[in-house]
């Protein structure tokens, strides 16, 4: 769908500078107040949430620096809800859906859509996307890694109006309490939310009250057409082709079967598509994902390829075509479980990603680490109150051809997510960590440019009541190499009993049983490498010898280096 | 009976005398020398005894704020700095928090860590979150790693264990056993810099202050030694970023502190001018060459920001510090922020600068692209030839060339260009002005708005209109002002300390009680005894039960628990536009604001004598107000010579050696008995 920029919509440049100013302070501002005030850590920690304010017609105009999974989810989902409630929204509603199948990710993020009205049409809407920490379904935290049904994944509200006439709806909020495990948390998270949107549409009318509706809305064209602009040229600049990727999705959660997955890339002129023809049916376990979730996964990495820092917007996306026929593994349907659908998205983006890296080293790196390693501990504390701890790891990502790969990063579905403080942990539940540091037993890919390094999280249970999920994706094969590097290394979860004698190793796992003494650790992979191992520089072999990155042993076995004798 | 305060900038070293006894104020500029800062110091110095007949011997009080500290981190230019820290965890201070605030860049790479692996070190020791020793400390643990030290040539070394801020005895043990091993190595313990909980900011404020505490003792001597060398004894103090000052030797201790101390002296002295016009209330904003910096002034009190973060940028996460540090917001339009057209074809003026080599086109030092002084100059608002007290003559011509770059491809005339310039300048300084106001919850409405800088004044009618503020302030000496500002700080120190309780009725007096046991730090920390006038304020962070990120309220030692929590839920529906009245709170950090209260610069009244309305008329210049108004003729008065009492009708255009201020149509000036510029509107416009 393209929109034409008329004549008539001609702004002049100030004013549009200025309007782009505060789209940008508006979304920011919206995230501060999600952040600070939301009661899940996966929120307020993790920063699993994003906020983003959208034209009239649902085309995203700014969005907040968060997380890539909801780079192309906003305006799916607002499209859903204007054609849900066509004709039916006032000023002062707010809607409300969780619907992975009409533009969402998976049940668990609720996104809270306000309509911004000005002069008694809609100016635009705001969007605020949250993970809840639980929204019911068969397990606390509602993911559970071996779900065959959306109908274990909890409560769907997929398109209600959660505030009318600015009134919040205490039906909605009987039925969220009713059925999630922590309902305090729901409720103050939904009021957080409401607040960010409410917040947006005070500056959106500032901004309208000012310059009117009408200079705003071609404001919003004009930032769209503008990044249209310069993202066909981005593409345009690159070779015509067909480039082809394939990896493999180690097991869904309910067998551990490899899943091979492939993709097309084809640039034409101003204009890339994705092609996922091929890519096998959705599968039993919940790590599909649906068309809304493909569409944000490519996007993430075309906007890496075309204007990494530039603000994001609708613009930036429009030369990009998915192609991807209805029912797939990243194009599920009801009632396809999509609790962990990033699980499957990742490998979405990465195929891209590996097919075009290739073509502009200088934007891409080799494979990372890839999943986010989310594990959920939950039981009772010692004053007898349930808790549920969730938490992404941090990874190994790729070497480029110019630098090593970066050490304990947050995976590429999420963003601006930071990990979680250890004192902090320890003052909220009963766990102790006993070890936050390098993999650097796991080692990572050699090259001339070689892979970050993965990390290793180890947690002494102190609970007698304890259990554990957790669905680790690149648990059997490693992120890739480039250009001659070695692939990079994988990722694990072991549990070693209290007393020491026994290991296990996990990488989807529904239930795991912890007692007292218990010890959980994750261990996550190291990035591939980037060119041959054996042009790397001795200085810097060296160094990550006295950084005790490498041992002398595999020095010599990675990179045949010897040291030299000091003398 | 002297007061004298300098400050070291990026490119000058300003220099503000205060006479006690005559109420006189004299000021001197030198080169900022960037090898050794005190240089410039001394130059300025040397510069006011040679041309205002200062006696050193006279000065009995001597501020001095200066970049030492920021450059020496942002130069990457400390010590060789080690760090211990418990087994298991000496990859903190590299991980980070593992975020990627650049999303889209798949070579992004964290910032690096100060400290390098090879020099983090392990000890095995653990305590738990309410401070019980889990495992005792091994200090045999340290023999290998002081061997290390003394091989590796380490010369500060950094210790951190997990929560040290409920239980700092092992910190304490290993640090003293680490100083009488290592007697020429500076040793910091986290728990002495910050009490606060989050084991990675914690390590990177105990290892920055490490980092570059030698330096600033060495630099403190020095400059100690030059100033009595030149008879200049008395009270050293040093600005702080918190807004107060500290002496020489306690800012020694905590170098940290000091990394904001050219801004807070702005901002202890819009504080000062509030007060002095009977305002709590004081948004400030300060134009300098590269950047614009705001902050706001709540019940006669700076704000201090939180979640301070060093380098932070949208981009770039940036390294962060828990010290006491003024909330600024700052962005990138400064007086030398260059206007360019980017990629689509839009006006875009900053974050780069011209600086001050070349810096603006007008300034005719080679510099070709436009900036923000240029405009300002092709409107009309500078006087080309009596700038900078007629110091520097300006090139207008330059400037229309410069500013042609941009109007041509925007298909606009020079001067409508230029105007541009300024209205995206003045937009970004609005966002950047509500973030610290509106979207805080602060009504700019009730607030006095002072503005400082060389370029702020010509903007400040302006901007104090759009934002509808009560009063909009130029102080005296707006383009030294942070010099200035100086001489208003009070000794000052913060206390804060994470601790975590519900709030109950029987927690009211714990907090009292933990408050009072920090009025004795704090007592202890000033040394003048128990009779020394200090002025303390309670502040108590708290948060509904859930979530992570408290509010700061203010506490009463009378409160009961229901009459603080009425505060908090109004704090918290301030700070986010809502309230959950039933939902449990919870207390996360007591701090506690000390002020050693003691004289600060008066603002004596102005002579009459000399000054009058017809002897400050110095003639009149046109100033462009856009394709509506066109060029209107404004009559031109100098500051210097403006007799108190006075009230001007805009439009008009103040001067003075530092800055050029423009009061616009429908809006009236008065110049105070004390000096100060005030600009009301006539009519309100909403």
């Amino acid at each position: 769908m393209v929109t034409m920029v008329t004549a008539g919509d001609h702004i002049d440049p100030v004013t549009q500078e200025i309007v782009e100013g505060k789209l940008a302070a508006t979304v920011d501002e919206m995230g501060i107040v999600m952040a600070k005030t939301s009661m899940s850590p996966v929120i307020y920690e993790v920063l699993d949430f994003a906020c983003g304010l959208l034209t009239s017609e649902g085309e995203l105009v700014a969005q907040m620096n968060g997380i890539t999974l909801f780079t192309g989810t906003f305006g799916t989902q607002v499209k859903a809800l204007i054609r849900r409630f066509a004709g039916d929204i006032a000023d002062g509603d707010v809607l409300l859906t969780n619907d992975p199948y009409a533009g969402g990710t998976h049940a668990c993020d609720f996104a809270v859509v306000k309509p911004i009205f000005a002069d008694g049409a809609i100016v635009a809407y705001a969007i605020n996307v949250a993970h809840y920490l639980d929204v019911g379904g068969s397990v606390p935290g509602s993911l559970a890694p071996n779900a065959t049904s959306v109908f274990q994944e909890g409560l769907r509200l997929a398109g209600v109006k959660i505030v009318r006439g600015d009134v919040l709806s205490s039906e909605l909020t009987h039925i969220i309490r009713e059925n999630v495990r922590l309902p305090d948390i729901a409720i103050g998270d939904l009021t957080a939310q409401i607040a960010t949107v409410r917040v947006a549409a005070r500056r959106m009318l500032e901004l309208s009250g000012k310059y009117g509706a009408a200079t705003v809305k071609a404001a919003f064209a004009t930032l769209i057409a503008a990044s249209e602009r310069q993202s066909r040229a981005a593409i345009a600049a690159l070779p015509d082709g067909t480039y082809f990727a394939t990896d493999i999705i180690d097991g869904d959660g309910v067998t551990k079967y490899p899943i091979e997955v492939q993709v097309a890339v084809t640039i034409e002129g101003d204009s890339i598509t994705a092609d996922f023809t091929g890519c096998p049916g959705a599968v039993a376990g919940p790590i599909n994902c649906s068309r809304g979730a493909l569409q944000s996964a490519c996007r993430t990495v075309i906007k890496a390829l075309v204007g990494p820092q530039a603000p994001s917007n609708e613009g930036w996306f429009r030369p990009l075509e998915v192609i991807a026929p209805t029912g797939t593994i990243f194009t599920a349907e009801k009632p396809s479980p999509t609790g962990w659908y990033y699980e499957g998205s990742v490998h979405a983006s990465e195929l891209v990603w590996k097919a075009l890296a290739p073509l502009m080293p200088s934007r891409f790196s080799a494979g990372s680490y890839s999943s986010l390693c989310v594990a959920y501990v939950s039981g009772m504390d010692s004053r007898g109150q349930p808790f549920i701890h969730i938490e992404p790891q941090h990874g190994g990502w790729g070497a480029s051809e110019e630098r090593d790969g970066a050490n304990a990063l947050i995976a590429l579905t999420d963003g601006d997510t930071y990990n979680y403080s250890i004192e902090i942990i320890e003052a909220r539940f009963p766990l102790l960590v006993r070890r936050y540091g390098f993999n650097t037993e796991g080692g990572s890919g050699a090259g001339k440019r070689r892979g970050g390094f993965g990390v290793i999280r180890e947690y002494e249970i102190l609970s007698d009541d304890a259990s554990a999920y957790c669905s680790l994706g690149r648990t059997e094969t490693a992120p890739w190499g480039m250009a001659g590097g070695s692939a990079g290394t994988v990722n694990l979860l072991q549990v070693v009993s209290s007393e020491g004698a026994e290991s296990r190793d996990y990488g989807r796992e529904a239930h795991i049983p912890l007692r007292r003494g218990d010890v959980l650790r994750v261990i996550t992979g190291g990035g591939g490498g980037w060119g041959d191992p054996r042009e790397r520089e001795a200085h810097l072999i060296e160094q990550d010898i006295d950084n005790g990155f490498l041992t002398e042993a595999t020095a010599s076995e990675a990179y045949g280096h010897r040291r030299r004798i000091a003398g | 009976m002297i007061r004298l305060a300098t400050d070291v900038g990026g490119t000058f070293t300003d220099l503000v005398g205060y006479d006690e006894r005559s109420g006189e104020l004299f000021t001197a500029k030198s080169l900022t020398t960037v090898d050794d800062q005190s240089r410039g110091v001394l130059d300025a110095i040397a510069m006011s005894e040679a041309r205002d007949g200062l006696r050193t011997r006279d000065v009995t009080f001597f501020a001095h704020g200066g970049t030492t500290v920021i450059n020496a981190i942002t130069e990457r230019k400390g010590v060789r700095t080690a760090l211990v820290t418990t087994a298991g965890f000496r990859d903190v201070l590299e991980i980070g928090r593992g975020n990627r605030p650049d999303l889209y860049n798949l070579q992004f790479h964290s910032p690096e860590p100060f400290v390098p692996r090879h020099l983090r070190f392990e000890v095995r020791e653990r305590v738990d979150a309410s401070g019980n020793v889990r495992i005792p400390i091994e200090l045999g643990d340290l023999q290998p790693i002081v061997r290390q030290c003394r091989e590796q040539g380490v010369k500060a070394v950094a210790v951190l264990f997990l929560h040290s801020y409920a239980n700092p005895q092992h910190e304490r043990l290993c640090a003293e056993a680490l100083a009488k091993a290592l007697p020429d190595t500076t040793v910091c313990a986290s728990h002495d810099v910050s009490r606060q909980w989050r084991e990675y900011e914690r390590s990177n404020t105990v290892v920055l202050n490490a980092y570059v505490q030698p330096i600033i003792r060495r630099y403190f001597e020095r400059l100690e030694e030059e100033l009595r060398r030149r008879d200049l004894t008395c009270p050293y103090y040093a600005m702080q970023s918190n807004g107060g000052i500290s002496t020489f030797d306690q800012a020694t201790q905590s170098p940290l502190t000091l990394v904001e101390s050219g801004p807070a002296g702005g901002i202890a002295g819009a504080a000062r001018i509030g007060s002095a016009l009977g305002e709590s209330e004081v948004l400030s904003l300060d134009v300098g060459g590269t950047t614009a910096k705001c902050s706001l002034i709540h019940d006669s009190r700076p704000t201090l920001n939180a979640e301070y973060r060093l380098e932070h940028t949208r981009i770039q996460p940036g390294h962060a510090v828990q010290v006491p540090v003024v909330d600024i917001v700052e962005i990138g339009s400064g007086g030398g922020s260059i206007a360019w057209i980017d990629e689509r074809g839009a006006l875009r003026v900053g974050p780069e600068s011209a600086g001050s080599t070349p810096g603006p086109a007008c300034y005719g030092r080679d510099g070709t692209k436009p900036t923000l002084s240029d405009a300002i100059l092709t409107v009309g608002i500078f006087d080309p030839a009596n700038f900078a007290g007629g110091t520097m003559a300006l090139d207008k011509g330059k400037a229309a060339k410069a500013i042609a770059t941009v109007a041509k491809p925007l298909g606009m005339s020079v001067e409508d260009a230029a105007l541009a310039i300024i209205e995206i300048a003045h937009a970004n300084m609005i966002n950047a002005l509500k973030l610290v106001t509106v979207q805080r919850g602060h009504d700019p409405r009730d607030a006095a708005f002072v503005i400082s800088g060389g370029a702020g004044p010509a903007l400040a009618a302006r901007l104090g209109r759009d934002l509808s503020v009560k009063a909009t302030v130029v102080p005296p000496h707006p383009g030294i002002f942070s010099a200035w500002g100086m001489l208003a700080a009070e000794p000052r120190a913060d206390f804060r300390s994470t601790w975590f309780s519900p709030l109950a009725v029987e927690t009211i007096a714990e907090i009292v009680r933990r408050f009072s046991a920090l009025e004795e730090e704090a007592i202890a920390y000033f040394g003048k005894g128990r009779d020394a006038e200090v002025q303390f304020t309670y502040l108590v962070e708290a948060r509904y039960r859930g979530q992570e990120h408290g509010v700061f309220a203010a506490f009463g030692t009378d409160d009961e628990s229901e009459s603080f929590a009425a505060r908090f839920h109004a704090a918290h529906e301030k700070a986010y536009s809502f309230r959950l009245p039933g939902a449990p709170i919870e207390i996360t950090t007591l701090h506690l604001e000390a002020l050693l209260k003691g004289p600060v610069i008066a603002l004596p009244n102005l002579p009459a004598s000399g000054r009058s309305m017809a002897v400050a008329r110095t003639g009149s210049r046109a100033v462009y107000f856009g394709a509506g108004e066109g060029w209107v003729v404004c009559p031109v008065l100098d500051r210097n010579l403006l007799p108190p009492g006075a009230t001007l009708a805009g439009p008009v255009i103040v001067e003075e050696p530092t800055a050029t201020t423009l009061v616009l149509s429908d809006q009236v000036m008065e110049m105070t008995e004390n000096g100060i510029l005030v600009i009301r509107e006539t009519k309100w416009a909403d």
